[in-house]
């Protein structure tokens, strides 16, 4: 039950592809990678949304259905797309905010294929499906779909679909239930040793660690270019 | 000009208090402090049984008290957080009413809540808070609630959702991670 933080890597990152947090972390911790010239552990979270957050779908930008979200809930969830959004826009992407809640397992077990098969493509494979899903333009429920955003990244996609109907989708599952149990919730989660950080704000830290500890710790920050 | 929203139960808000006040000293910022009430949770215990959507609050809630201690050390402040989290909105009623410079009431504040575990929410206590730090009022102390619930009602419209939440050029920021791209709006006023 110990995977969830087990890792050669020097540090573990939880991603989702439907976390428009997650979405505003990729560019940020790849370019940290490619800075300390390390390579990080990426794995799937597929996050559970109506669990905690009540559920909701919308047509043509307005809500439709709703369940379980109280008026502070929608008032934060709103705030946190906001957020994401202008944090995306400096990064020259963008984000528009979903109409359902997506089942990503599929293009998360493309995470664990790519750094099964092609890890060196691993940035090129987030940027086919991350900021295209996040304009809306991709429905990441279809095999086809995720399928050629792997082609599209430089990786050889024959074999997934078998990798994702087995090897790959039961370590997918095997990975979910073990994260609350070791502490995590959310994504983008990074586990640095014992340290469990949930949210980019966490990179300058992250950074001090893995680069020597050098001078003091850093507070969280979201680093800005 | 920067708003700042604060809570003084709140460890976040407590946290960004050193590098707020050096972002606007280092920037010759004037800063209005204004209350924010937010919902501070305890640490659910482990139930016998628990819904996914328990257990993620329950994960949620103890993740964000061990990051807030893990910070706070290297602030140089042994975070303890209250046995039995308690209210402050008596003591937040009294921000909207201080005449002069608050900071010394709010410092107060956060050390009477955050060393002491004081009850903020306790009249005799939030008085002598306000001796204490020697400031001065423009209402009674009596009117702090009824003065907070129109200040909360008034930051809800404005779209705040928790503290600490800034406000600088009409863009709300929650939380001090967005202290970078603060600064960089403030350094272009």
């Amino acid at each position: 039950m110990r995977q969830a933080l087990k890792s050669d890597a020097p540090l573990i990152v939880y991603v989702d592809i439907k976390s428009p947090y997650a979405f505003v972390a990729i560019r940020p911790t790849l370019a940290l990678e490619a800075e300390l010239g390390l390579q990080f552990d990426w794995r799937p979270l597929t996050l559970d949304i109506p669990s905690y957050l009540g559920s909701a779908e919308k047509k043509k930008g307005k809500v439709v259905a709703s369940k379980g979200r109280s008026q502070r809930t929608w008032n934060a969830i709103r705030y946190s797309y906001r957020d994401a959004r202008r944090y995306a826009e400096r990064q020259g992407l963008i984000l528009k905010g979903t109409e359902k809640i997506w089942d990503s397992t599929l293009p998360n077990i493309g995470i664990l294929w790519v750094m099964q098969t092609a890890r060196a493509r691993l940035g090129a494979y987030f940027e086919a499906v991350y900021p295209p899903f996040w304009r809306r333009e991709l429905d990441i429920e279809d095999i086809a779909v995720v399928e050629n955003c792997l082609n599209e990244a430089g990786v050889d996609a024959s074999g997934f679909a078998a990798f994702a109907s087995g090897e790959g989708r039961t370590r997918h599952d095997a990975l979910q239930p073990q994260f609350h149990p070791n502490g995590i919730y959310g994504v983008p989660t990074y586990v640095l040793g014992d340290d469990i950080l949930f949210g980019r704000e966490h990179i300058p830290y992250i950074r001090w660690v893995l680069s020597g500890r050098v001078g003091d710790a850093p507070d969280i920050a979201y680093e800005i270019a | 000009m920067l708003t700042v929203y604060l809570d003084f139960k709140s460890p976040a808000a407590y946290l960004a208090m050193t590098p707020t006040l050096a972002l606007a000293d280092r920037l010759g910022l004037a800063t209005t402090w204004k209350p924010f009430r937010t919902v501070e949770r305890d640490v659910p215990k482990l139930g016998k049984e628990e819904t996914v959507g328990e257990s993620h609050r329950r994960v949620r809630a103890a993740s964000q008290r061990a990051l807030a201690i893990k910070y706070a050390k290297q602030q140089g402040i042994d975070l303890t957080f209250p046995e039995k989290l308690g209210a402050s909105d008596l003591a937040l009623g009294v921000l909207t009413t201080i005449e002069g410079d608050p900071l010394p009431f709010i410092q107060g504040a956060f050390d009477a809540y955050w060393r002491d575990h004081a009850d903020l929410d306790d009249l005799q206590i939030v008085q002598d808070l306000v001796h204490k730090t020697g400031t001065q009022m423009s209402a009674k102390l009596s009117r702090s609630r009824d003065l907070l619930d129109a200040a909360q009602d008034q930051a809800e419209e404005a779209g705040i959702v928790g503290a600490p939440a800034y406000v600088i050029a009409e863009q709300i920021f929650v939380g001090r991670e967005h202290l970078p791209w603060i600064e960089e709006i403030a350094s272009t006023l």
